[in-house]
């Protein structure tokens, strides 16, 4: 065999790695066209996950705004235990990693808010929900007879 | 009545009144407390795939009555029901997901208040020992508990997560205020308020690896003194717990009080839908093979610990039997509950 060392001048050279150079190229153009497309989905995800997800936050910072103010109006608007519930799910939609997608508690910490947010609408007597595409009124076409 | 001689007994369950009524299967029975006392007939509540709950009330000579029908509140199967602890209030629980609270006024009966806020169907409801609690359980593996406020409002004071699936019953202790809900999880979980805190939280777990269910866990029901507790499941087992110790006084070492006990098994061969516990210590189960069984403790000598010997076997009904209730009063007295729609009363006879 020849040794690699020696400067090719092999003028079969070209011919004979043929099949490895369109190889190469093949795979960086394929490499290439697939971090565009991957980046351009990645975006689309992106941005609409964190709409969701701001949507859905800004629906619960908006009833705690208003139930706030009601409580700033008349002290006695609610009971005290709705109130300190109030205070808590303020709290909770305050320090939510808006910034932080990729922080492993986001999912329990919204699960959190939502129970918080049933608890005290269930206490009002009122029947608000936060609509949107939500994954949680998937329940309404199980029915289970047992 | 504690020690009963069973050996020489020549014991019978006997049929003695069928209640007929609902169009569809009967979920589950509930006896008003106050049955029997002074001036009240024996009444039983019933509820049903049918959307209704009945009443029905035994008459001065002898013989039952459907007394109301609580229809039109709620819009899908009623699963559960249960009388406050004096008698005067009925609480149901729905598929709707909603929970009903129910008045007697004359001979009617009004619903006073609608507990909302479980995201699907209601499983089960229960009241405290001393009727200021409330506790419901849902597919949607929550247990919600709510306080008795003045004017029929129910404030819900805590949500307890923990259970992995469906919840299927929830259960008070007899005189403490301590809360048992089983579920399609296998598990038991065991429920008493940190006052230092303020909230609920579960203090034990009592799953397979404290000898418990291997399959869904139906029912549970505490023997009047609450110091045994008795679980029944899809895996054909009962389990009997010593619940003697306080949870509330056990210190955090991560032991629970509770334990395992024995297992009574190879009597139902499909799942035991039903248990419950009579002040005599009679335990009665119903299952999906038509049948109720009643067990009795056995005081043994040759074996560590209590063991449970069958009294009884009967086919009770044409299809699965969904709960088995005694008469809080009359400790001889069983009502069963059946999918064939019927209800049925039945006498325990030949006790010596």
């Amino acid at each position: 065999m020849e040794p690699a060392t020696t400067i090719s001048t092999d003028f079969l050279e070209s011919t004979v790695l043929l099949d490895q150079t369109l190889y190469d190229e093949g795979f960086r153009d394929g490499y290439r066209d697939g971090m565009d497309s991957g980046k351009e989905e990645g975006r689309e995800v992106g941005l609409k996950h964190g709409f969701q997800v701001g949507e859905e936050l800004g629906f619960y910072r908006g009833c705690v705004e208003i139930w706030k103010s009601a409580i700033r109006i008349d002290g006695n608007s609610f009971s005290s235990r709705v109130q300190k519930r109030i205070g808590e799910l303020s709290e909770l939609t305050e320090n939510y990693p808006l910034s932080q997608p990729e922080n492993e508690s986001v999912q329990e910490m919204m699960d959190a808010i939502r129970i918080k947010f049933r608890i005290i609408s269930a206490n009002l007597g009122v029947k608000l929900e936060y609509e949107g595409n939500n994954l949680t009124n998937a329940s309404k076409q199980d029915l289970e007879e047992i | 009545m504690s020690e009963i001689d069973l050996v020489e007994a020549n014991l019978a369950l006997k049929e003695i009144h069928k209640l007929e009524g609902h169009t569809d299967r009967v979920w589950s029975l509930a006896w008003n407390p106050a049955t029997g006392d002074d001036g009240h007939p024996a009444t039983l509540a019933s509820c049903s795939g049918d959307k209704t709950v009945r009443i029905w009330q035994q008459g001065p000579s002898g013989s039952w009555d459907c007394t109301a029908v609580l229809e039109d509140t709620h819009n899908r199967t009623v699963r559960s029901c249960a009388w406050s602890p004096c008698g005067k209030l009925l609480a149901t629980a729905s598929f709707d997901a909603t929970t009903a609270i129910w008045q007697q006024v004359g001979l009617d009966f009004e619903c006073v208040a609608t507990l909302e806020g479980h995201e699907n169907e209601v499983k089960s409801v229960a009241w405290n020992p001393s009727g200021t609690l409330l506790a419901t359980c849902s597919r949607d593996k929550s247990v919600w508990i709510w306080e008795m406020q003045p004017g029929n409002e129910f404030e819900c004071i805590a949500v307890l997560q923990g259970h992995t699936q469906d919840v299927k019953m929830v259960q008070w202790h007899p005189h403490l205020d301590v809360l048992v809900s089983v579920s399609y999880d296998n598990s038991i979980r065991v429920w008493i308020e940190d006052i230092d805190i303020d909230d609920w939280s579960s203090v034990q777990t009592l799953s397979k690896t404290s000898c418990g269910h291997s399959s869904t866990v139906w029912a549970l029901s505490f023997s009047s003194g609450g110091d045994r507790m008795v679980t029944s499941s899809d895996d054909l087992t009962m389990k009997i717990w010593d619940t003697t110790k306080n949870p509330s006084e056990v210190s955090g070492d991560g032991n629970g009080s509770w334990f395992h006990l024995c297992t009574i098994s190879g009597y139902h061969d499909r799942p035991i839908f039903s248990v419950n516990w009579s002040r005599n210590g009679i335990i009665a189960s119903g299952a999906a093979d038509d049948a109720i069984c009643l067990f009795h403790e056995q005081k043994n000598d040759l074996v560590h610990g209590p063991s449970y010997r069958l009294l009884l076997k009967v086919k009770a009904h044409d299809m699965d039997v969904n709960s088995v209730q005694w008469n809080p009063k009359d400790p001889n007295i069983l009502a069963s509950a059946s999918d064939d729609g019927s209800i049925k009363l039945w006498q325990l006879t030949g006790l010596p």
